[in-house]
């Protein structure tokens, strides 16, 4: 409908012309293989009749990455109920552990979220960017709570005397 | 009213007039039972409306009112008396009437499932009846599922050996063959696919829990060799691990089956492999 209006003044039209050379461009240049996603829009890629097509494979982005989500899930359980038996006594090798795995715990998890809702392949700009602020996040995370660990009273005694305050 | 007067005037006169002459007269002299007219149970159906031909117009709930005395029990029923008798314009999809093509897949209620195997509810409530969420509409409740269909189409659902027994059929065990029961029952509804949240915000890279599970069927068959290859194309962030195991799946699907252990079972063969 505002197509139909846009394109009833000469000038419009020129302009619609340029818009729409614009947006077709880029997808004709990389061909039917390679569809833009569109918001929206439908989404197929190939006729009706092609199946849908699969990443490559790969096993770090797959069975592997799952298994040691899980593993690290898993094992963060003995290690929070360890840190609450031990934390009247500084264990540092405890805290070391705690602090890396917890960390990595919640990289994992606030990454599935960015690949969930704000995947690269529809937010081509926001999706890297906050990929990229999410690792230095986690980078910088890391080594505050190693300094934490080593220079103040580590993370274990710190949540018991959050506890008991 | 006066039509029950007119049958009530006219039995004995028949009665009487049968008697003598047949030998079953027994069977003709006894009262004829009078259908008990049942009283009007009305329900009101909001039924999602959006027509392809007028664009511009925003998708509405239309509500349809009907006796369910004059209806049969369940929603397709009602569907169709109101195709019928109310609106000839109100497209859905169906075929079977029995819960075995999936054609009739809708949110009826907030839930996902077939119109055909979901009772309705007698009491005065309206019922609402969208077509499958998160889906793109060709009009009313009718979804396109071209995507679902090429999903399904990409795990390859077909037996695939390239050794197969020269002098006769496929053997498989009875234990083996138990391993695709709760699988193989499987319609290609789409209910649990498009009532899993991940499959709506990533429907077009993740497989969903439908072609997931018809993907796993021919990783448990016994009579396949290609299982290696239909695993490895699963080995990548999208097409298996947008799976959170929200468990939408298990709880919608129409027939009862769980795609979510399905999954479960992919993951960890593909972990422990």
């Amino acid at each position: 409908m505002s197509l139909a209006l846009v394109a009833r003044s000469a000038t419009n039209k020129r302009i619609a012309a340029t818009f729409a050379r614009r947006a077709l461009a880029p997808r004709l240049a990389r061909g039917a293989a390679d569809t833009p996603y569109v918001p929206g829009g439908p989404v197929y890629k190939g006729s009706v009749n092609d199946p849908t097509t699969f990443p490559p494979p790969n096993k770090v982005h797959g069975s592997h990455h799952w298994a040691f989500e899980r593993l690290l899930s898993a094992s963060l359980v003995p290690l929070t109920v360890a840190a609450f038996v031990t934390s009247e006594s500084s264990y540092p090798m405890l805290d070391g552990l705690l602090g890396v795995s917890l960390v990595m715990h919640s990289h994992i998890g606030f990454d599935a979220l960015l690949v969930d809702y704000l995947h690269p392949r529809k937010f081509p700009l926001l999706g890297p960017t906050l990929t990229w602020a999410l690792r230095a996040t986690t980078v910088g995370v890391l080594a505050g709570v190693y300094q934490f660990n080593t220079q103040d009273i580590g993370l274990i005694e710190l949540i018991a005397r959050v506890w008991h305050a | 009213m006066q039509a029950a007067l007119a049958r009530a005037s006219l039995r004995p006169a028949f009665a009487t007039a049968a008697r003598p002459a047949r030998a079953f007269a027994s069977s003709a002299t006894r009262a004829q039972a009078v259908p008990a007219d049942k009283p009007v149970l009305e329900k009101t159906f909001k039924i999602y409306r959006w027509n392809p031909d007028e664009p511009d117009k925003k998708p509405t709930l239309q509500n349809y009112t009907i006796d369910l005395n004059q209806c049969g029990p369940m929603v397709l029923d009602a569907l169709i008396k109101i195709k019928n008798e109310l609106d000839p314009t109100l497209t859905f999809r169906r075929s079977c009437r029995e819960g075995i093509c999936g054609s009739c897949a809708m949110n009826i209620n907030g839930q996902n499932t077939l119109a055909c195997l979901c009772r309705i509810d007698r009491d005065s409530k309206d019922s609402k009846i969208y077509p499958l969420p998160h889906m793109y509409v060709v009009k009313d409740l009718v979804p396109d599922l071209t995507l679902f269909y090429k999903q399904y189409k990409s795990i390859e659902p077909y037996l695939q050996n390239d050794n197969p027994p020269a002098d006769r059929e496929f053997l498989q065990s009875p234990e083996d063959r138990r391993k695709l029961d709760g699988m193989y029952e499987c319609i290609l509804c789409a209910c649990c696919s498009t009532s899993c949240p991940s499959y709506w915000w990533n429907q077009d890279e993740y497989l969903g829990p439908a072609t997931l599970m018809a993907a796993y069927r021919w990783m448990a068959d016994s009579r396949d060799t290609y299982t290696a290859q239909r695993k490895e194309k699963l080995q990548n962030e999208m097409s298996l691990y947008r799976c959170h195991t929200i468990f939408n799946c298990a709880r919608t699907c129409p027939k009862g089956l769980n795609p979510a252990a399905a999954i479960a079972k992919i993951k960890l063969e593909l972990a422990t492999e």
